[in-house]
């Protein structure tokens, strides 16, 4: 029996179960339902929960098992049959515990805590799986490359034919060049744009221009790469690089962090809207009282108070404008310089993980593995500048509240 | 002294600081404050009366145009400090309100240092010149708020840290610290506890020495212990205005009676 007919042969066993549980529940009752620890419909969850859960675990277990390569896939039928023989046992215990005593209400809560709780367990070691996959094949790529050349090396040749040159130098400065730029561009307009938006802005400007704003947000990153590509590294380009003789790329570290900029503004501006509308009124009506002008009053006691908070938007948008991608490979190009030059092509961590990835792979071959070892690299990054921005918040949150 | 200048003030210092005439408010169609003319003198505490949602907070947010800060809200009639209409064009609300400056229901200190909330108006008014000027009005301000000697050691922790009485008295200071004329108190002691209740009360008496106290109360009894003189709102109406202790023994309107003796509001 395939596992889909099981899953759904065990739903219905367990609708049915709903009912049954029901009525018997009512039966059990008498002439008053307060003679019932639990309302029926509890009674009826119950068994519910006890026919589909049993049903769920044989499946958890039997595709963990296949996993492990100790179950093999012919043994699909069994496990269909066995997860529908512990959902008929189950409903058949859950409906002989029925009767006026039995604290349905309490198994059925007990049993809701543990779906939440395996829920929440899931998106927990998924990150853990995740890291440990990386680590795993970081540890490959180590054993094939030397790890002082990859940290410290300043050069990116990677050859197929091998003696690859794989320093992470000029990616992460290529990073690092074009994120700073990007959180140039974005905090300071997402910034004055929140505040205009919750000090200043009547009702209906707010109405109109936040959603405006925010539409930026829902923008793929693609599509900010077009524009990086044909209309802002162009401009750039021939208004500024070859009138001051800097260069003559269309696609520039400053083309990707402008374009990345505009990407973040919404997200800045959005955060930080939301977390200077949470001051208190008390605190402006305080400042304005004491002969402040709106602008002093935003400067000094608004922004102070909302700063822990808009910290933690900033490093965000940092965390997201490391991790771009797409508006880097067509805004800043594909080549890997250490360079001051903002006019100059340069590249990213990410985009040479694509690179890494993309066409033939031998994952035996350092120049593929090292794409592990990057993105090794990039989730410390940003997990650091997280734990930076919770830090930032948690510390500063105590003090003021 | 303290006995002096109250004997002081009831004879010579009956000038008269802000006047209102024919003053009505409205918020959006609410018509919240009807023809309200009142004198309010300097140098004496005059307490507004009456049940919630009368008009006395809403009147007295006017007095400092804290309701410029309400779009919906809308102001007809005149009110005049020292004989100038503060409604006038040429008036700046800013510097309004550091000549009339405003304690508030809840205390709100902001997330700053016990000194840089003390130091916040004078600061931004340019009131010193250099530090040891700026020091000397800190403590001057925190000494008239009875506050001095509880957090002279602890000048520079938040002033978010003090107790719900101290944190009061910290915005009173710092109100005081900005050299206003006038100081409007909304409620200041709705939220606090009996003894800091009475801290505060024993300061607003030592204030008026210096500044015209206008404050709004829910509690007669306050407002029987701290004014001279008493206005009594009902439905947006200034109902009877006179001396505290006329208010309080003989009433001329029988809403006020009513009031007073609990019968309404």
């Amino acid at each position: 029996m395939p596992l889909s007919w099981a899953l759904l042969a065990s739903l219905l066993l367990a609708v049915a179960g709903y009912l049954i549980g029901r009525s018997r529940a009512y039966a059990t009752a008498g002439s008053d339902i307060r003679n019932l620890h639990s309302r029926p419909t509890y009674h009826g969850a119950s068994v519910a929960l006890l026919t589909l859960t049993p049903a769920i675990i044989v499946m958890i277990v039997a595709s963990l098992l296949r996993m492990a390569k100790t179950l093999s896939p012919e043994a699909a039928g069994l496990v269909g049959l066995f997860a529908l023989a512990a959902a008929i046992a189950g409903l058949g215990w859950g409906i002989t515990r029925i009767g006026a005593g039995y604290q349905a209400r309490n198994v059925v809560e007990r049993i809701v805590l543990g779906v939440l709780i395996f829920c929440s367990s899931i998106a927990i070691l998924t990150t853990a799986g995740i890291v440990l996959s990386l680590i795993f094949e970081t540890g490959h790529f180590f054993q094939k490359y030397n790890w002082l050349g990859f940290f410290f090396g300043t050069e990116w040749t990677p050859r197929f034919q091998g003696n690859s040159a794989l320093g992470i130098l000029p990616l992460l400065w290529g990073t690092l060049y074009i994120s700073v730029i990007a959180l140039l561009v974005a905090v300071p307009i997402g910034m004055f744009a929140a505040i205009y938006m919750s000090e200043y802005a009547s009702k209906r400007v707010r109405g109109i221009a936040k959603p405006a704003i925010e539409i930026l947000a829902g923008i793929p990153t693609i599509v900010y790469g077009l524009f990086a590509l044909i209309t802002v590294g162009p401009m750039l380009r021939d208004y500024f690089a070859q009138p001051l003789g800097l260069g003559n790329s269309g696609s520039s570290v400053l083309t990707a962090g402008l374009v990345m900029g505009i990407m973040l503004i919404p997200f800045v501006s959005s955060l930080s809207d939301d977390i200077i509308n949470a001051v208190p009124q008390s605190m402006r009506d305080g400042a304005l009282g004491l002969g402040s002008t709106p602008s002093e009053t935003i400067r000094q006691v608004v922004l102070p108070a909302a700063l822990p908070g808009v910290v933690g938007a900033v490093l965000l948008a940092a965390s997201r404008a490391i991790g771009e991608t797409m508006i880097v490979v067509l805004g800043a190009g594909a080549a890997a310089r250490l360079g001051l030059n903002p006019f100059e092509a340069m590249t990213t961590i990410t985009v040479k993980i694509v690179s890494q990835l993309t066409g033939d792979n031998d994952f035996a071959a350092p120049e593929t593995l090292v794409a592990f070892a990057l993105g090794l690299t990039l989730f410390v990054i940003t997990l650091g500048l997280n734990i930076v921005a919770l830090y930032i918040v948690r510390k500063y949150r105590e003090q003021y509240e | 002294m303290y006995d002096i200048n109250r004997a002081e003030s009831a004879v010579t210092q009956q000038d008269i600081k802000i006047s209102a005439k024919d003053v009505q408010v409205y918020y959006g169609d609410k018509h919240a404050i009807k023809d309200v003319n009142v004198e309010i003198l300097d140098k004496t505490v005059t307490a507004f009366i009456g049940p919630s949602g009368c008009g006395k907070s809403t009147f007295l947010r006017c007095i400092n145009r804290m309701n410029d800060t309400i779009p919906i809200a809308r102001i007809e009639g005149k009110i005049a400090l020292d004989g100038e209409d503060i409604y006038d064009r040429r008036v700046d609300p800013v510097q309004l309100r550091a000549k009339v400056g405003m304690v508030f229901q809840k205390p709100n200190p902001f997330p700053k240092s016990i000194y840089d909330n003390v130091a916040y108006g004078p600061r931004i008014h340019g009131l010193s010149r250099n530090k040891a000027e700026l020091d000397e009005i800190v403590e001057k301000s925190l000494r008239g708020a009875a506050l001095w000697n509880e957090v002279k050691d602890r000048l520079n922790e938040p002033g978010t840290g003090l107790s719900g009485g101290q944190q009061q008295r910290l915005c009173i200071a710092r109100a005081v610290a900005t050299a206003p004329e006038v100081l409007l108190m909304d409620e200041p002691c709705s939220a606090l506890d009996p003894i800091a209740t009475g801290q505060v009360e024993e300061l607003i008496d030592q204030l008026r020495s210096e500044y015209s106290v206008v404050i709004v109360t829910h509690s007669m009894q306050q407002a029987a212990r701290v004014s001279q003189k008493t206005a009594f709102f009902h439905l947006g109406n200034l109902v009877e205005y006179g001396e505290t202790d006329d208010i309080f023994t003989k009433p001329q309107d029988s809403r006020t009676e009513a009031y007073i003796s609990g019968r309404i509001g």
